[in-house]
């Protein structure tokens, strides 16, 4: 059976980075891999998605509606967004942080209480603060992607690898040691 | 080789492998990064034109010249190019001549989601249709024999879905043997479209139509798949991967080269069932061969809508619509209602930003363009009253001025739009005596489809440098008197020559002249903060619409790690509540 995942955030938060990264490192645990983004206007700051499809033979860039096994969301209103992709045995991570709109008032008690009331297995933990603590701030998904990595249980060495597949020279370092960051995590 | 890549990553390898040598085109979403790739290869002389057409002719120059030659754009792009296609199909190739064209259901990034297959059928050029990326490769490849083997252009056509999807991948990069270059073709009575040749070629192109004919019903690209259940589903391009993810137990007849229509193997294929359904994105084309060829059982878009772009759940709503699929009873949660939208916005720091600010306070009428600035129509800026097509900002303000004589008109371009096909009209408002206002948004870069490099950046695709035009010049050149430069940082100063501009009743041409906060470089200077006891809570920063700026219990903040330091906000601010440096709290 496939098992998906969605990568949901802000335009320019590095959700198509983390997608990347996520999804070689599946190709190195052996599995075939599809993986489909939006570009264009939505990274002006707009709502970004990914999907990601992997398991013995995926036709289907695309998952249907409320088969979804796992979600990765760097901001709190853009997962409620996709809530419709999940199902009650979904599970999530979730940063802890809410992204303006622009002429958009933001009840964050509410989106918080909105999320937390479906029956899922949802995992809410502050990365910014978390990041800011080590001085990371560059590496935000990447601790996350640690964290994640536990919950998809896909081996860290793949990951670790897959860092150093599609992350330029300087960079490979730092974020290692934020995945582990993330990894390391309670 | 083992690795996931991309659909326009898989057409620039495909390319590689077919040994083409030149590739030009104009940056469009989805089919930006086939270039990008490309440019990886040493082999390949590859460029940005200043806009699809010139690209289209450049790489059929070279195909003349005896190299294997593409060129790349997205849907709205072949129509700048349709002037070129139509004739190119009547004097055909020498080396082999792909046009990719990358269309856009759904409209991701798009102002309309047009199908490019009936332009294929219109100009009478082959047109295939890859699934996936692995698809993508071979097809771009096969496009350069075919387009040899039978002396014409041919369209290899993707989707949003196709081109930014990513999939595993097993390849080489070895080029396929026996594709030496061909001399320069000099050949009058085919390559001079003169009527007495042209007519000639019109009958050659027909010969051609008959042979591609034939070809279309054996090739192996347009191939049925039995399957157990009976059902039989014809289909192309990534609607194939969602009706065998539905049901693989169908028997399929999957359509790769769409033009022209494999009509006598549909026949073959449909006489099997008893209903035959057709899963195709957008225009109904395939259905429309079908019934045009009386074959009787077959219903398409009565189950699948015409517009916007498939997924699984539509797709699985026409079938069961079909009666030939039982909709699963899938548990999932309803979005709550009345979330806010998270549209997008300018950048932090966009220099475009300051222009719809002071359009917004004219309250003049703007034609604007297609580009990132685009969004100045959006609130709270709400400032862009028209956005058609590339170009036609200043072409649509010549006409509003003309016809309200007591309007104040502004036409909004970025530079390469203006290169593209802004110059134009630019030259007709000149000649015809049009008064209003163009306000040329020089970024030096094309923004929107990822920054990459135009006329005016002095650099190329290669990153190299590169000679470039000086716009102050070319609108000079024209025999425009009042063309200003501005720096929009400089938010008086600015203001102060629209305005007068706008009140002026001749031609104005201002350039402006901030470059892109993201591209080349990224720039971020010192952030500016909020004296909270000095905000007064009137909102006016609020109405530029930066998204480095926040509002909570009354007053405005700024968030320090999004703001570029711009000072916008602390030029509109009438209190002075907003300075530069960090706040102390």
């Amino acid at each position: 059976m496939n098992k998906s995942i969605i990568f949901c955030g802000v335009g320019g938060d590095g959700i198509i980075t983390a997608s990347n990264i996520c999804a070689v490192a599946l190709m190195r645990a052996n599995f075939d891999v599809k993986k489909s983004e939006v570009h264009g206007m939505s990274q002006r700051g707009g709502s970004v998605n990914a999907f990601l499809v992997y398991g013995k033979k995926v036709y289907s860039f695309l998952p249907a509606k409320g088969s979804l096994n796992y979600m990765f969301a760097s901001e709190k209103l853009e997962a409620l967004r996709n809530v419709d992709y999940l199902n009650p045995d979904s599970k999530l991570l979730v940063n802890d942080r809410i992204v303006p709109i622009v002429g958009a008032n933001i009840d964050e008690a509410q989106i918080e209480e909105s999320l937390k009331s479906y029956s899922l297995d949802l995992k809410l933990i502050n990365f910014n603060d978390l990041a800011k603590q080590h001085n990371m701030q560059k590496a935000i998904n990447t601790i996350m992607l640690g964290y994640f990595s536990k919950i998809i249980e896909i081996d860290k060495k793949y990951f670790i690898r897959a860092i150093s597949d599609n992350l330029s020279p300087k960079l490979i370092d730092i974020n290692i040691e934020a995945f582990e960051i993330g990894f390391n995590l309670q | 080789m083992r690795k996931i890549i991309s659909g326009n990553e898989a057409i620039a390898i495909g390319a590689y492998r077919a040994n083409a040598s030149f590739a030009s085109g104009y940056p469009g979403t989805p089919s930006s990064e086939i270039l990008e790739y490309t440019k990886t290869f040493e082999d390949i002389k590859v460029q940005w034109a200043s806009n699809e057409k010139s690209a289209f002719e450049q790489a059929l120059g070279s195909s003349i010249a005896g190299r294997r030659s593409f060129v790349t754009m997205k849907h709205v792009g072949l129509n700048v190019a349709a002037d070129s296609l139509m004739s190119s199909s009547y004097t055909g190739v020498n080396a082999g001549f792909v046009v990719v064209v990358a269309d856009d259901p759904g409209m991701h990034s798009s102002q309309n989601e047009q199908d490019t297959r009936l332009f294929a059928k219109f100009a009478q050029v082959p047109i295939l249709e890859p699934s996936d990326a692995k698809e993508a490769m071979g097809f771009m490849q096969y496009a350069f024999s075919l387009s040899e083997e039978y002396d014409t252009p041919v369209i290899l056509r993707s989707t949003t879905r196709v081109s930014h999807t990513q999939e595993l991948v097993y390849f080489d990069m070895h080029k396929l043997g026996g594709m030496e270059d061909k001399l320069l073709a000099k050949n009058i009575s085919k390559y001079v479209l003169v009527p007495k040749n042209a007519l000639l070629r019109h009958k050659k192109l027909l010969e051609r139509n008959t042979k591609l004919q034939k070809l279309t019903n054996e090739i192996p690209l347009n191939k049925m798949e039995q399957g157990s259940l009976n059902v039989g589903i014809i289909t192309s391009g990534v609607s194939y991967l969602y009706a065998k993810e539905l049901l693989p137990e169908a028997n399929f007849l999957k359509i790769g080269l769409s033009w022209p229509f494999p009509i006598d193997l549909a026949k073959e294929f449909a006489k099997n069932f008893e209903k035959v359904i057709v899963i195709e994105e957008l225009e109904p084309y395939i259905e429309e061969q079908l019934k045009i060829a009386d074959i009787k059982n077959v219903e398409g878009k009565k189950f699948f809508p015409q517009d916007g772009e498939f997924n699984l759940d539509i797709v699985e709503e026409g079938l069961a619509k079909a009666s030939v699929l039982e909709k699963r009873h899938k548990k999932y949660f309803e979005v709550p209602k009345n979330l806010p939208l998270r549209p997008p916005v300018l950048c932090p720091g966009c220099p475009h930003r300051p222009i719809f600010d002071i359009l917004h306070s004219l309250r003049v009428y703007v034609t604007g363009d297609i580009g990132c600035y685009t969004l100045g129509a959006a609130a709270p800026l709400s400032s862009i009253h028209t956005t058609v097509c590339m170009g036609a900002s200043i072409s649509m303000g010549y006409g509003i001025a003309k016809a309200s004589q007591n309007h104040k008109i502004v036409s909004v371009i970025g530079d390469s739009t203006f290169l593209h096909t802004g110059i134009q009209p630019l030259i007709d408002a000149y000649v015809n005596n049009v008064a209003y206002t163009v306000i040329i948004l020089d970024n030096s870069i094309t923004a929107m489809t990822g920054g990459q490099p135009d006329a005016v950046s002095g650099f190329n695709i290669k990153n190299e440098p590169a000679p470039k035009v000086d716009l102050e010049n070319l609108v000079r050149s024209i025999g425009i008197k009042r063309v200003f430069k501005v720096d929009q940082y400089d938010y008086k100063k600015t203001k102060e020559i629209i305005e007068q501009e706008v009140n002026t009743k001749e031609l104005s041409v201002i350039i402006a002249t901030r470059p892109c906060v993201l591209a080349p470089i990224k720039i971020k200077e010192m952030p500016y903060f909020v004296i909270v006891d000095k905000c007064i809570d009137c909102k006016r920063c609020l109405r530029i619409g930066c998204p480095a700026i926040g509002y909570k219990e009354n007053k405005a903040y700024i968030i320090e790690d999004l703001c570029t330091g711009c000072g916008l906000c602390a030029e509109v601010c009438p209190t002075l509540a907003i300075v530069k440096g960090e706040s102390n709290e």
